[in-house]
């Protein structure tokens, strides 16, 4: 396997001559005394392999840890500094109601400003994760057909494929206040984008038919189940030409994992995860909402003190919580930065590294990848063997579950229903990511499950219910 | 996975594995050592807005955090939601509902006027309610919850009426006396009262207020609903849900009840209504009731959910178990504020009876406290420059009615001072040395410096 494989972190030449072994064998004085070296070895270009692996010491080694997608993860360092800031609130909590949490969840929103490209820090909001923005966002739909603005049976259009709970979102939202809402089929496996572009536009035109009018759409940056890479830009600037009111792209798997740049994308919000790809403890999200006459009306469901400040202001109070999780940013970015290319160098790596491992099993399993490469980002859907008879959304909960108990692979897995006519249709995809704590051995690891329940003419109907 | 009884959080928690050999109940020194995280020199008399947790419950907590960042996917199938199922059934047996299905677990109070105020606004958006139809609060409620009544009735085209109670108070018949009185006024224009938000201890100034009696009131005068905003009472107060009587009612269990930052109960008593609230943050669990609703809002950590157990286990180390913790609180609070009312010569806000274990405790006229940025100014200098947290209130006067006067004019502060298990005798002669030396001064609030 490539070399890239084992280590993405850059191999300092200098490095094992630094660590450890330079110079104070000629100073006497320090292998006696306890006194610091007065020359320290310099620190390594960038992160070590062996440093990598302390951050995420915490990991359960057993397990091949294949899922960065539903969970992500959070490097040692940046726990600490977690910690030390839930220590201060603790300490004295009303000085740090005061003096300090407004101030640092200021630092963290201007942070990500300059990350994702946006004019104005009060266009960023931090919030707990993308459920939160989504009900954000569709909240405000709902005023709009309460409050006459918007006429029954206006529309909203999402993806067939969009996450489980924004779709309950748009129901407790959309539908209950009279709104119509329209999915777009998308195919899976894909070929290319254009497919997805055609679908997307024969549903916007499904959208406007009698008259109505399409208030909102909801478009995944990348999707989650199945994981394919959705060309946002295109899209959004189709919405425009075709009078949809306001875009809403949820990137819950955004920033780290693909390129976000708000005034390219061009949408009226966009939501992403920080503790997915972004290295943040559990939980954090930032909302993106591009100043408009209407981003004045954006609200926190949670109210509190600082209702009608603006999305920010009320974001960054709703009631005494954790807050945490919002103010490591800036440990983060230290974090990032230790890596060769920063965020970039580690998502470039991570995608190529992703694509191996997906070509990899493959071509072990005699199955095929769910979209091109160019269609992924630090995941990808892998087809899994015919054979396993993966029918139903029960059996990948079943085979996902014997999988971790029975293999200790962690990796989640989609049940795609055949087509009329399909022969030996793959229908079991699993969803692989890489993330920079993986190693290969984490997909030989996979591989060889799959390899030996093949052999062992292994079906998912004989998994009890 | 393995299935761990829940009842044990995890494995490593302390006392469950250390008899207590040398005293039956905790020591002094323990005590001490469960909130030496506290910082050490600040006179810490402000329990009621942020709360405190010890150190065993907080180690208890990184242990769930721990095990969610070591393997989530697991953490999330096999062990999250029968931990928060343990954390309800203990709550609701404490507050004497009678199903677990009534409770659900949420960050905080704010959350739950959130989720009982949503229903309303769609209840007015869905016609169920006309316009004009009226929400009923008191003009003493928190801040966060009047905005949200903002958001969410006022917006959708409902009324308020505010319930204005006497402070400083001298019993419970002038609280029952204002509110009918408010009701009576309410119906006179025939609106009809669809929602009472009732304070069970009111925030500033901190009153307990006969909760049971109003919710009756409402019945009697057919309020449709009434949620009891019972932020401080757990802990603090005796919560029998069932006594109270009324359809929604929360507090926050990182106040008096010694959780980490954050997590409330919210109890909703089964009915027609009760079905058709849910948790703002919509998620997977939509529409399979509240409860398993709050399970799961989307990635987050839950850890603070999961400690009801490990506080179980802190709480029963104490003489009396929480029962005993609230009546030490309570008479603590009150000697204590009775002891700065004769230093100061002032008043207290209410009598014992009216209070838990927090105290309205009159500051000398002297000091000139005349509106809320005085207020705010003597807060911090006493922070800054005496090392002493207290929340103050400003009393504005009402026109044409005398106010309690001390030697020297009209009292128009107070500080709200509380009492909990870590506090000692020191943090109060801390606050009664600090005031009477900026009285012997000659400042006012007006002069005070702040960092």
């Amino acid at each position: 396997m490539a070399s890239s494989l084992r280590t993405h972190t850059q191999t300092n030449s200098n490095t094992s001559a630094m660590n450890g072994t330079s110079a104070s064998a000629s100073d006497p004085k320090s292998q006696l005394s306890k006194k610091p070296r007065l020359h320290a070895p310099p620190q390594p270009l960038f992160i070590t392999p062996s440093d990598v692996l302390f951050e995420f010491s915490h990991h359960l080694p057993s397990i091949a840890r294949i899922n960065n997608g539903s969970f992500g993860c959070c490097p040692s360092s940046v726990l600490s500094a977690q910690q030390q800031l839930q220590l201060q609130w603790l300490q004295q909590p009303d000085h740090f109601y005061f003096n300090q949490l407004q101030t640092r969840i200021l630092q963290s929103r201007n942070i990500i400003k300059d990350m994702i490209n946006a004019d104005h820090v009060d266009e960023v909001s931090i919030v707990d994760n993308a459920t939160t923005s989504a009900a954000i966002v569709l909240q405000q739909i709902a005023w709009g057909f309460a409050e006459g603005r918007f006429r029954p049976g206006d529309a909203a259009v999402m993806l067939h494929y969009a996450y489980g709970a924004v779709k309950k979102s748009v129901e407790a939202y959309v539908t209950r206040a009279g709104g119509y809402v329209i999915e777009v089929p998308l195919p899976f496996p894909v070929n290319s984008v254009d497919e997805i572009v055609q679908e997307f536009r024969e549903a916007l035109e499904r959208g406007k038919q009698n008259g109505r009018r399409v208030r909102l759409a909801v478009i995944d940056h990348v999707t989650s189940m199945p994981s394919v890479v959705i060309p946002v830009k295109e899209l959004v600037r189709i919405c425009r030409e075709e009078g949809v009111d306001r875009v809403f792209v949820d990137a819950a798997h955004g920033i780290g994992c693909v390129d976000v740049d708000m005034k390219q994308i061009g949408a009226d919000f966009y939501t992403s995860n920080l503790h997915k790809w972004f290295f943040c403890p559990p939980s954090v999200a930032f909302l993106y909402c591009r100043r408009s006459t209407e981003s004045s009306d954006l609200h926190h469901p949670v109210v509190s003190h600082e209702y009608g400040n603006g999305l920010a202001i009320e974001s960054a109070w709703i009631g005494t919580r954790d807050y945490s999780a919002q103010l490591v940013v800036p440990k983060v970015l230290e974090f990032i930065n230790r890596f060769e290319g920063g965020i970039d160098g580690i998502k470039k790596r991570n995608h190529e590294a992703v694509v191996d491992m997906g070509e990899m099993l493959v071509k072990a399993w005699g199955t095929h990848l769910g979209c091109p490469p160019e269609m992924c980002s630090s995941m990808v859907m892998v087809g899994l063997p015919a054979c396993l008879g993966i029918s139903s959304d029960q059996d990948t909960l079943k085979l996902r579950t014997y999988l971790r108990d029975k293999f200790g692979v962690e990796v989640p897995i989609y049940y795609r229903a055949p087509k009329d006519g399909e022969v030996g249709p793959v229908t079991g995809y699993a969803r692989i990511s890489y993330q920079v704590y993986n190693k290969v051995d984490d997909y030989y690891k996979f591989r060889d499950a799959i390899i030996q329940l093949v052999h062992n003419a292994f079906t998912c109907a004989s998994l009890p219910t | 996975m393995e299935h761990e009884d829940p009842r044990n959080g995890e494995s490593s928690h302390r006392s469950s594995k250390k008899p207590k050999i040398s005293s039956k109940f905790i020591l002094e020194s323990e005590i001490r050592d469960e909130f030496s995280h506290h910082q050490p020199r600040v006179a810490r008399i402000n329990n009621g807005s942020f709360g405190s947790c010890p150190g065993s419950v907080l180690a208890a907590q990184r242990q769930w955090q721990l095990r969610f960042l070591r393997q989530p996917d697991t953490f999330y199938f096999n062990t999250l939601r029968n931990g928060i199922i343990a954390s309800r059934k203990i709550l609701k047996d404490f507050i004497n509902a009678d199903h677990v299905d009534e409770v659900s677990l949420v960050d905080n109070a704010t959350t739950a006027a959130a989720i009982v105020l949503q229903q309303i606004g769609r209840s007015f958006a869905e016609g169920k309610f006309q316009k004009n139809d009226t929400v009923l609060m008191l003009h003493c409620a928190f801040q966060a919850v009047k905005k949200s009544i903002q958001a969410y009735v006022s917006r959708a085209g409902g009324s308020v009426i505010e319930v204005r109670l006497p402070f400083p108070v001298n019993s419970e018949e002038e609280i029952i006396s204002e509110f009918k009185k408010s009701i009576e006024k309410g119906k006179s224009n025939l609106r009809k009262i669809r929602l009472a938000i009732i304070d069970h201890i009111t925030s500033m100034p901190s009153v307990v207020i006969p909760v049971k009696e109003l919710v009756r009131i409402c019945r009697a005068e057919g309020i449709e609903q009434v949620f009891v905003d019972a932020a401080h009472a757990i802990g603090s107060v005796k919560v029998d849900v069932k006594e109270v009587g009324a359809d929604f009612y929360v507090s926050n269990l990182h106040k008096w009840f010694f959780c980490p930052p954050s997590v409330a109960f919210l109890y909703c008593k089964k009915s027609n209504i009760s079905s058709d609230v849910h948790h703002p943050v919509v998620s997977h669990e939509y529409g399979n009731g509240l409860p398993i609703e709050s399970s799961w809002i989307g990635t987050r950590d839950y850890s603070s959910q999961l400690v009801v157990p490990a506080v179980l286990e802190f709480v029963n180390l104490f003489e009396g178990g929480i029962d005993g913790i609230m009546k030490r609180n309570h008479d603590e609070v009150v000697k204590m504020g009775n002891m700065l009312a004769e230093s100061w010569g002032t008043n207290l806000g209410s009598p014992p009876e009216m209070c838990a274990a927090m105290i309205m405790v009159g500051l000398p006229s002297r000091l000139s406290l005349n509106n809320e940025d005085d207020a705010a100014r003597l807060r911090s200098h006493l922070r800054d420059c005496y090392e002493v947290e207290v929340p103050i209130f400003y009393q504005v006067s009402k026109d044409g009615e005398e106010g309690v006067r001390d030697k020297d004019g009209f009292i128009t502060g107070y500080v709200r001072i509380s009492h909990q298990v870590y506090n000692t005798l020191e943090d109060y002669e801390k606050l009664r040395d600090a005031i009477n030396r900026l009285v012997e001064d000659g400042k006012t609030c007006k002069m005070l410096c702040i960092e």
